[in-house]
Formats: C-alpha cells, sequence, structure tokens
C-alpha cells in the first residue's frame, strides 16, 4: 500500500554499505537467559458485516513460552477450551457456541475449515471456535460490539465498532514492470476516501486457485492521513504469507493471468487498525537496528484483537494476454 | 510565558552581578602588566590550542592558549622567565621585563619524540591536570588518534574518545556515543563551533570527522563551562587546522575502504593560508563493472567529505577565518526487474565565519556567523509512483565572546549567542501518476538565544573557582498552525517559549603541588532533540525542536572528583564520581510505529532520568610506553509513567562495567606500536518472552523494556607504523599503517535475531534465536604520504 516505512530502505543501505560487513559476519545459536514469563490467553475474534460477512467467531488460545520446537501435541494444548465467550451488540447479549472441529460433522466442519483457510482433513490440532451459529447478533456499520470472555477464573473483555463501508470505484490490470512477466498482472485499484472523518482499511485476497484469505506480506492496514478526502489509484499487491514456499520478491504482488481474484477490502476501527499496524510493524521489525515494538491490543486482560471489518467483496477476473 | 518572566528577571540581575564584579576587579588593573600573544607551530604556523605559558619563579602566574592559540598573562611589574610548552613539542624559555604591556608571539617546533629522554617541557602541561578548575575535561591532539589501531585502517576522532572513562561506544563498530548516562543527542558536536547534527557516515560506522583536516579535539563530559550550552550531557569541540602558513604540503592515504588527500600553504606568507581536505569511500565504485547489466545495475553507495579553511591576519589585532565543512552519504539503489528504484542521500554542511579581534592586551574577543545545514533526502518508487520524504535543520547562529584577563586572579568569559531554527521533522509527499498525496508536516522554525557570563577566580595558592551562569530562552515561532488550539501564528509570531536559568560551578582545592581535590555542578537545559526507537542513531532519525508540545530536556549534575600527579608528573592519576539528574527526557512508547504520515512530536512520551558512576583514569604521557587505562563503574536509568507505569528502567546504554586499555610503544625511529584492548558489560535488549497465535502466524510478546543483556563485550587492536625513511631530508615521505581489529576475532554479538517457523496444519512450530556477530578480525593496511615544498 501507499503507506511507506524506512526501515526496510536501511536494510538495503546496509547491505549494499557494508559488503565487507556481510561477508565477515557470522551467526551462532543463543540461548536467551530465563525471563519471567508469564502465560496469556490470546483472543482472536472478529464480528464483519458488508457483503460478504462470515458469522462471528472467537479463538481463544495461550501463549507460549520460550521454547525452540513444539510438536502437534503441544500445539493441540494452545486452543483454550471450554471458555464462556459472549458478545453485546447493543440490544442483546448472545453467547457463542463451542465448535471442535474434530466434534463437528464433515460438512461443518469443511465449513469451519473454509472460514479458518485450513484443510480441515490434515490439521492435527482439534481446534475449537466460539461461533454466533444461529446468527443473532446485529450486525451493520455504526454499531459497538461488547466481547465478554470468561475463561480458567479469568474474564476478558473488548469492544470493537462497525465502520461506514468505502467501496473500491474502479479496477484496472496493468502489466508488470518486468516485462518479461507475461503470465502475471498488476493489480490498480481506486480509492475514494471520505472527506468528513477519519478512516482505516484492512485488506486481504484470495484466488480462485488458493482460496483462503491472506492478509499482504508488508503491511495490511492504511490510515488516511495522507489521502483524507481523495479519490486515487494505487497498485494493490496480491497478498501471500512472507514465509510460505511459493513466495519470491520478483513477482510479489502479482496475480496469476487467467484466475480470479477476490478482494476483500474491509473498513475497521482505530483500536483494530492499531492491532494490525502493530503487530504487521512488530514483524517487519525485527534485527540489527530495531528496538522492539508491542503489539497494541484492545483486549482487557489478555492479548490479542476483537475485530468489526465492515466488508465490500469484490471478484475480479484477470484476463490472459 | 512564566518562563519568559523568570528569565527577564534573572538576566536583570546577572547585568548587576556584572556591574559589581567590574567594579571590584579594576582595583588590581593599576599594578600590573600583561605579557600576551600568540603561541603557534613554527613549521606550519598553526595556533596552538591548549598551550601553557607559566612563569618559571612562580608558578601561580600561568596561563593557558585559547581556541584561536591567544594567551594572556598579567603580573605584577618585575622581571619573569617565562616557559611556553605543549605536549610533543620542545618547550621554550625566555625572560621578560615587565614593565609595560607586552605583547609577544612563540613558536615552539615540533620534538623529536624518538629520543630516549622526551621533551621535559610537558610537565607544565601535564600540570593542568592537576591546576585546572576544569573537571571531566580531556584534550585529545589528533595527532595522537592518529597513532591508534583504526578498523579498516580509518582513523576516527569519535571512536577514540569512546576510549575516555564515561564514555561508552553505541554500538560494535559505532561512532556514535553517550556520556555519563546521556542520550546521543545530548552531545553538543561542535566542528569550528558549527553544529553537527549528524555525526556518522554508513549508518555511523564512520564519523564524519576527516582526522587529516583537524587539529585538536576537547571532550567535557561534566560541568561544562557556561560558554557551552544546548546540550545536557556533553561538549565534543572539534578545531579544524588553519593551513599551512610557510609552505606548501600535499598529504594523504590510500586506505581500503577511503583515500585522502590533504593540500595546505600559505596564500601571503605568514599572513594567509588555506588547507583543503577531502576523502572518498569507492569499494562499490570498483564493483560497478560487475553490476553492468544485471538486475541492480546503477546500484552505488559511496561518502565523502570535504574540509576546508582559509585564514587571514589583517593586523596584529584583526584576523579572519573562513571554513566549511562539506559530507555526503549518497545510496542510489536499482532494481531493473521490477523498475523499483530510490535514491537517498543524507549530509551536513556547515560555513563558518570568524573574527578574532584584540581590544587590547587583556580583552580577545571572537565573533561568529555560522551556517549550518543537516539534510535527509529520500526519493523512490516504482513505475509511475513516486515517493519523496525530506528532513533536516538549518541554523542561522551569531554569537560574540569575549574573553576579558582583568588580572591575576579572574579570567572573565561573556558572551551572546542567537541561532534561528529551520527544522523539517519528515515532510513526505507521494504522487502516483497525477495524484499528490502529503502529510502536509511543515517545517516548525524558532529562535534560540542565550547569554552567559563566567569568571575564573584564582582565590589564593590553594583555591581556585570556575563560576558561571548561562541564561537561555527558546520561542518557537510561526508560521505555524497551533495543533492544541488549531490557531494560526503569523511568520515571526511567538507560539511557546521557555527559559532557562543554567548555573555552573566548578571549585578546585589544591592539597599539594600535585594533589587536588575538585568538585563541580552545572545545569543545563536542551531545546531540540533526536529520538531513536533503533538501537543506535540512524540518518531517518529526526532532529525536533521544543514547541507547544515537546517540552526542553533539563539536566543537573554534579561531580566531584581528586586529581593527582605522581613520579614527576610522569603519571596522571584522577578518581572522579558524578550524579545526573534528566527531566523531560524524551523517547517513544512500547508501541511505536514509524509512520511519516504523522508528525512524530505526537508519538513521543516524556519521563525522567538519573545517571550515577565513577570514572578512574590513569595515564602515562610520557616515555617510549605511553597511553592510559580508563575504568567506569556507573548507572543509568529512565522512567517514563507511559512505559510500564513508570518503573525505573536501565537506558539502553546503561553498561555497568567499562575498560579501556590503550598503549603505544615507539620502537624505533621506523616502527611504532599501538594497543588498543576495550571490555564492557554486555548491552541491554528486551527479551522476547514468548509467542502467541494470530491468522496462523506466530507472534512475538516481549518482556520488560531492557530487561536481560547480551554476553560482554571484549576485543583487543593491535597496530604497528612503519617509517622507512624517518630521516629523508627528501620532500616526500611515507609510511604504512598495519591494523588488527579484534584481534582474537571475539564474537562479539551485534543483535539477537528470532526466526519462527510454523506450519498450522501440522502444528509443527520451530522459534530460533541466533546470535549475530558483524566484525571478527580484519587486518588492514593504509599508506599515507607527505610531500611539502
Amino acid at each position: 500500500m501507499i503507506k511507506m516505512k524506512l526501515r526496510p530502505y536501511l536494510k538495503y543501505m546496509l547491505l549494499w554499505m557494508l559488503p565487507i560487513v556481510f561477508l565477515a559476519s557470522c551467526e551462532a545459536p543463543f540461548d536467551p537467559s530465563e525471563t519471567t514469563y508469564q502465560p496469556q490467553i490470546v483472543v482472536e475474534g472478529y464480528i464483519e458485516t458488508g457483503n460478504s460477512s462470515l458469522p462471528t467467531y472467537v479463538i481463544l488460545t495461550r501463549t507460549l513460552p520460550f521454547l525452540t520446537t513444539i510438536d502437534g501435541q503441544e500445539f493441540n494444548d494452545l486452543f483454550v477450551k471450554q471458555a464462556e465467550v459472549s458478545v453485546f451488540d447493543g440490544d442483546k447479549v448472545v453467547q457463542l457456541t463451542e465448535l471442535c472441529l474434530q466434534d463437528l460433522p464433515e460438512d461443518l466442519r469443511k465449513r469451519a475449515g473454509e472460514v479458518l483457510g485450513i484443510n480441515t482433513d490434515s490439521i492435527s490440532a482439534n481446534i475449537c471456535l466460539y461461533v454466533d451459529i444461529a446468527d443473532q447478533l446485529t450486525r451493520e456499520a455504526g454499531r459497538s460490539y461488547d466481547l465478554t470472555v470468561k475463561v480458567e477464573n479469568q474474564i476478558l473483555t473488548a469492544t470493537t465498532t462497525l465502520p461506514k463501508a468505502v467501496a473500491l470505484t474502479d479496477f484496472k490490470w496493468v502489466e508488470p514492470a518486468d516485462k518479461s512477466i507475461d503470465t502475471m498482472a498488476e493489480l490498480r485499484i481506486t480509492v475514494n476516501d471520505p472527506a468528513d472523518e477519519q478512516n482505516f482499511y484492512r485488506y486481504l485476497t484470495a484466488t480462485e486457485k488458493d482460496r483462503q484469505f491472506l492478509p499482504p506480506a508488508f503491511g495490511s492496514v492504511v490510515d488516511d492521513a495522507l489521502f483524507n478526502g481523495q479519490e486515487f489509484e494505487i497498485p494493490l499487491p496480491r497478498a501471500q504469507r512472507r514465509n510460505s514456499k511459493d513466495f519470491n520478491i520478483d513477482t510479489y504482488g502479482l496475480f496469476m493471468r487467467g484466475d480470479s481474484a477476490f478482494i476483500k477490502w474491509c473498513t475497521i476501527d482505530k483500536a483494530h487498525f492499531d492491532f494490525w499496524n502493530t503487530r504487521d510493524y512488530a514483524a517487519g521489525n525485527s534485527g540489527s537496528f530495531s528496538s522492539y515494538t508491542r503489539v497494541t491490543s484492545n483486549i482487557n486482560g489478555g492479548l490479542g484483537i476483537w475485530g468489526g471489518y465492515t466488508v465490500q467483496l469484490y471478484k475480479l477476473y484477470c484476463p490472459p494476454k | 510565558m512564566k518562563d519568559l518572566k523568570i528569565f527577564l528577571r534573572n538576566t536583570h540581575k546577572l547585568y548587576s552581578i556584572v556591574a559589581i564584579l567590574m567594579m571590584a576587579f579594576s582595583v588590581y588593573s593599576q599594578e600590573t602588566f600583561t605579557l600576551s600573544g600568540y603561541v603557534k607551530d613554527k613549521n606550519s604556523g598553526e595556533t596552538m590550542i591548549g598551550a601553557s605559558v607559566v612563569s618559571v619563579s612562580d608558578q601561580s602566574f600561568a596561563a593557558v592558549t585559547n581556541n584561536y592559540g591567544f594567551y594572556s598573562l598579567t603580573m605584577p611589574k618585575d622581571v619573569y622567565r617565562v616557559t611556553v610548552s605543549y605536549i610533543g613539542y620542545e618547550s621554550t624559555s625566555f625572560e621578560v621585563t615587565l614593565d609595560k604591556n607586552t605583547n609577544l608571539n612563540v613558536q615552539l617546533s615540533a620534538g623529536i619524540v624518538m629520543q630516549e629522554v622526551t621533551i621535559s617541557a610537558d610537565k607544565e602541561d601535564r600540570r593542568k591536570n592537576v591546576e585546572s578548575t576544569q573537571m571531566g575535561t580531556i584534550d585529545v591532539p589528533v595527532e595522537n588518534i592518529k597513532k591508534l589501531p583504526a578498523i579498516f585502517g580509518e582513523v576516527d576522532v569519535l571512536k577514540s574518545i569512546q576510549l575516555l572513562p564515561g564514555v561508552l561506544s553505541s554500538g560494535e563498530g559505532n561512532s556514535g556515543f553517550y556520556v555519563r548516562g546521556g542520550g546521543s543527542d545530548q552531545n553538543l558536536v561542535l566542528l569550528d563551533e558549527a553544529l553537527v547534527y549528524s555525526t556518522g557516515h554508513m549508518l555511523g560506522f564512520f564519523s564524519v570527522f576527516n582526522s587529516d583536516a583537524l587539529k585538536n579535539t576537547t571532550l567535557i563530559k561534566g560541568n561544562m563551562p557556561a560558554n557551552y550550552g544546548g546540550r545536557l550531557s556533553s561538549v565534543l569541540d572539534i578545531q579544524m587546522k588553519e593551513g599551512n602558513d610557510k609552505k606548501y604540503v600535499v598529504e594523504g592515504g590510500i586506505g581500503l575502504i577511503s583515500s585522502r588527500l590533504t593540500v595546505q600553504g600559505p596564500v601571503v606568507k605568514d599572513k594567509s593560508s588555506f588547507i583543503i581536505s577531502g576523502r572518498r569511500t569507492y569499494i562499490l565504485d570498483l564493483i560497478q563493472p560487475a553490476l553492468k547489466g544485471g538486475k541492480f545495475e546503477g546500484t552505488n553507495y559511496y561518502f565523502y567529505d570535504l574540509n576546508t579553511k582559509w585564514n587571514y591576519t589583517l593586523s596584529d589585532k584583526d584576523r579572519i577565518f573562513f571554513s566549511g565543512y562539506f559530507g555526503d552519504d549518497i545510496l542510489k539503489f536499482r532494481q531493473s526487474t521490477r523498475n523499483f528504484r530510490f535514491d537517498m542521500p543524507y549530509g551536513n554542511k556547515t560555513a563558518t565565519l570568524r573574527w578574532n579581534h584584540l581590544f587590547n592586551h587583556k580583552m580577545f574577543m571572537n565573533v561568529s556567523a555560522i551556517y549550518n545545514d543537516y539534510r535527509f533526502k529520500f526519493t523512490g518508487g516504482q513505475d509511475e509512483f513516486v515517493f519523496k520524504l525530506f528532513s533536516g535543520v538549518k541554523d542561522w547562529n551569531l554569537k560574540a565572546d569575549v574573553e576579558h584577563y582583568l588580572n591575576t586572579k579572574h579570567t572573565l568569559k561573556y558572551g551572546v549567542n542567537y541561532t534561528y531554527h529551520t527544522m523539517t521533522p519528515n515532510t513526505a509527499q507521494a504522487s502516483n501518476g497525477d495524484v499528490d498525496f502529503s502529510n502536509n508536516i511543515l517545517p516548525k522554525y524558532s529562535n534560540e538565544g542565550a547569554i552567559f557570563f563566567l569568571d575564573d577566580i584564582k582565590l589564593d595558592n590553594q583555591w581556585n573557582v570556575n563560576a558561571g551562569i548561562r541564561l537561555s530562552a527558546f520561542q518557537q515561532v510561526g508560521p505555524y498552525t497551533s495543533r492544541i488550539t488549531q490557531a494560526h501564528f503569523k511568520t515571526f509570531e511567538p507560539v511557546k517559549t521557555y527559559g532557562g536559568v543554567e548555573p555552573r560551578l566548578s571549585v578546585n582545592y589544591r592539597v599539594s603541588k600535585d594533589l587536588s581535590l575538585k568538585a563541580g555542578m552545572a545545569a543545563t537545559t536542551q531545546y531540540i532533540h533526536l529520538v531513536s526507537n533503533s538501537s543506535s542513531t540512524l540518518p531517518a532519525d529526526v532532529w525536533v525542536p521544543s514547541t507547544e508540545i515537546v517540552k526542553p530536556q533539563r539536566g543537573l549534575q554534579y561531580a566531584a572528583g581528586v586529581f593527582k600527579n605522581l613520579s614527576k608528573d610522569e603519571y596522571e592519576l584522577s578518581f572522579e564520581l558524578y550524579y545526573k539528574d534528566l527531566k523531560n527526557q524524551i523517547d517513544y512508547a512500547d508501541n511505536y510505529v514509524a509512520d511519516i504520515s504523522k508528525d512524530v512530536e505526537d508519538a513521543f512520551v516524556s519521563g525522567i532520568g538519573r545517571a550515577y558512576g565513577a570514572e578512574l583514569f590513569i595515564k602515562k604521557a610520557k616515555g617510549r610506553l605511553n597511553g592510559w587505562v580508563g575504568y567506569t563503574l556507573s548507572k543509568t536509568e529512565r522512567s517514563f509513567p507511559a512505559i510500564e507505569n513508570g518503573r525505573w528502567y536501565p537506558a539502553v546504554y546503561d553498561r555497568p562495567h567499562d575498560l579501556s586499555i590503550v598503549a603505544n610503544y615507539n620502537l624505533s625511529k621506523k616502527w611504532d606500536f599501538s594497543a588498543v584492548f576495550i571490555y564492557g558489560t554486555g548491552k541491554l535488549y528486551t527479551p522476547v518472552n514468548g509467542f502467541f497465535l494470530i491468522e496462523q502466524q506466530i507472534n512475538l510478546f516481549y518482556g520488560p523494556r531492557n530487561s536481560a543483556r547480551l554476553d560482554d563485550y571484549h576485543r583487543l587492536d593491535l597496530s604497528a607504523t612503519y617509517t622507512p625513511n624517518p630521516d629523508s631530508k627528501k620532500r616526500f615521505k611515507g609510511s604504512w599503517t598495519f591494523s588488527l581489529y579484534n584481534t582474537y576475532n571475539r564474537k562479539n554479538p551485534f543483535f539477537i535475531n528470532f526466526d519462527t517457523n510454523s506450519d498450522f496444519q501440522s502444528g509443527n512450530t520451530t522459534i530460533e534465536a541466533t546470535k549475530i556477530t558483524i566484525f571478527p578480525l580484519i587486518p588492514s593496511i593504509t599508506y599515507n604520504f607527505k610531500w611539502n615544498d
């Protein structure tokens, strides 16, 4: 996105400035001294409205202490079960229902897998979600939602809001800068940012081939500080995980020609933005010149995020050349 | 406004004090005469800073040359034998019948250091350790710095001062430094009086000071006298050479990283001279052919420095100087496959015009007009998308200082200083085709002013006092739109005014000829700030002024020490204790995200700090083997209400133990050897406490700020200088310097990197911490040459 951060460039700078240093630098395993680890509950919950709204759900996990490896069983134990999770939508309190993947019938399990972006056939952990299965919550822009989690003698609370939708106004496919790549294209979107309010955006993409919605690798959120009230066109990179096997910096952000592209364009509130903003920054901000960045959570009594998305979903087709 | 009233009230008081003192002092001046003049190097005509001028019969009559080589010594009418000396030079003695005010310029010849018995004249010079009221002040002649081992053979003033007690390096191989628990922005770094805002090239791995162009460096790490201000922690006052006014000299060096060339000579013999000195790196220029046709064609990085100075002696009483420094780092990055490019130039420019005027034998005045400019630019983009970022500081500075050698007991200094600052904290513009974006962050303008008065008082043979006061003021002015009230301020219209009353006091009690006790305090105010959330200062970090939102930093330092000379002044010893109290310290909160669309001052949090420590310094200044041992035991802490609820935590540069051993050995005329050993407690960092899952990804969460340490740091550097023909009468002379950095290849940790790998499907997760070391054993070789006509 158009938000620019200088720190990655400083890394380039070091790379180009000190070839000798890099030839000479070396690495060795490091065993950190004992730290005062205190386990915490991590909330990951979303409530959506708009033209593609997933059911409201919450995943509860535990933090991990500093360990070098975790196996499937230990991973399974991270998921917090038998919690009491409820959401107040301003009118009523709705109790979310605990659904553990392995206890679900085949078709429901598959659907839950789609929501989470996982393959339920091969996953080893018995992931449990807390879901508003009957869709009782009134989900609409302008409302606030209070989450309460009661688990293991702890009470965690959080509030999020669903902001007004901001639709994308145009889409364009253009050739990539590297003209030798003719099987892929760059997507340009047009945003018309409303002038009267501060807006925060997050986007995710998926393709027909790879249906899981993912956030982009380098910063998934942006606010309108640089372009409040303007209509403008920007490139929208296809999202990929930085550590995925098919990640290639030379083709990062490009869409495959002949494939469909799904754009999930979301408006979010300030607290929700702060969470992803600090989290994305922390993920890209470790190393030689960094101090550290603590992720800003909106969860009282725990870590994580209770976030509202007002979603505009677009399905586009990237034509072959 | 309240601050301004206090400031004005105190100004009034100060004038009254000055008037009373003037009346009191006039009593003495009738019965004495003054011996004054300049001390210069006989070969080059360079004025000498800090040379001693002492009466042999009564050593209480002593003076030291100022930053322009001027001395003034007032004594009762009599016949005196006077000795003039400077370390590394042969002293000279002469008889003076002082029955009238006498002007006497003295020339000293560089000593032949190879002799068994080195120059006896250093003796008086070394007495300064015991005699001066100043504490925590160290003069480091640049010639001494050149003998020390240097990484990649690059001689570096800033890395040398890191070897002094109370001074810490900001990181492995880095020229940034911290003094007595103060931040890196709390050091006043001056080059010929011009403020140098960014002291590092190549992310701080090399300093901007080309040692070939420098004459002297003075570090004041505590109790700064009232003529210095604007920073809380220290003063590093660097003077450039003036240029040889007798003959033309060309000297230079060829090293692994850079090469240097200096030309100096007379413009009008004995009256006017110039020096021009340049340095440039070229390692990536050399690989340009290899990049041609590849993905990164056009990518390059280099830095350069250019120092120039010209001076003209108008008369016995007037001399003018013009000096300039221009330095830049230039980074160009090109990646053809993605049509991605950026240019990142940054650097300093300074220009100083000075006028030295002697009113009479006792009054020396310097008036300076100084311009300095630090700019950081980033221009980058991909296809039609272009992004530009600019930050910088531009100062216009006028100052006048008078040194008034009133009588045998009082030396006064007083002066005024005014600076107009223009500070641009990250103005960003972006365009994509026809659409422009801007963060609308405009430059901030401010006036900074100060008046000071100080008196160096010799009460009797035992008590010396240096008392001074500095009154400072800072005013943010328009054009500006208040970010609190939205009110608009026109050009030069005051937005916010701050004042500072900064008393300074140093007392020296001479217990015996070679033992003294000193104590002092200094209150300081700092109106401009540099905040970094990195482990070291980066070029992208921006200087910001005090504003309606950001308050000035304030500091108060107390220090006391014992100073002793041993074995007929062969050894100098000092032991100092200090305590420092810091207010309005600025930092970023834990969850800070660098975002150029926002004004950085919105991300600041404010807190307090304290630092205390003990410093031991043992120096052997003469003999074939000379050098020093410096050891510091210290603690530095900060407390910010917005960071972990105000818990006192150790500052990132808290290093309890810090030891430096420096030794030079002169084996013969041909061979000189040097060794440096450094030991320091490991650097602090904020440990990763654990991990959590979000969007199926592993995320880190951290323990308390700065609550873990890396391994201790230690290193030995060695160097040897070989001069093949030391006695050669030829005009061209060369020497070779061989250096070993980190001789025993200690793997000092630079940082810890965390790598996480998690497969959500299988649940298998790996988390690895790796210690990264950057500088192993590095050998280097440099060839230096000198030609003179």
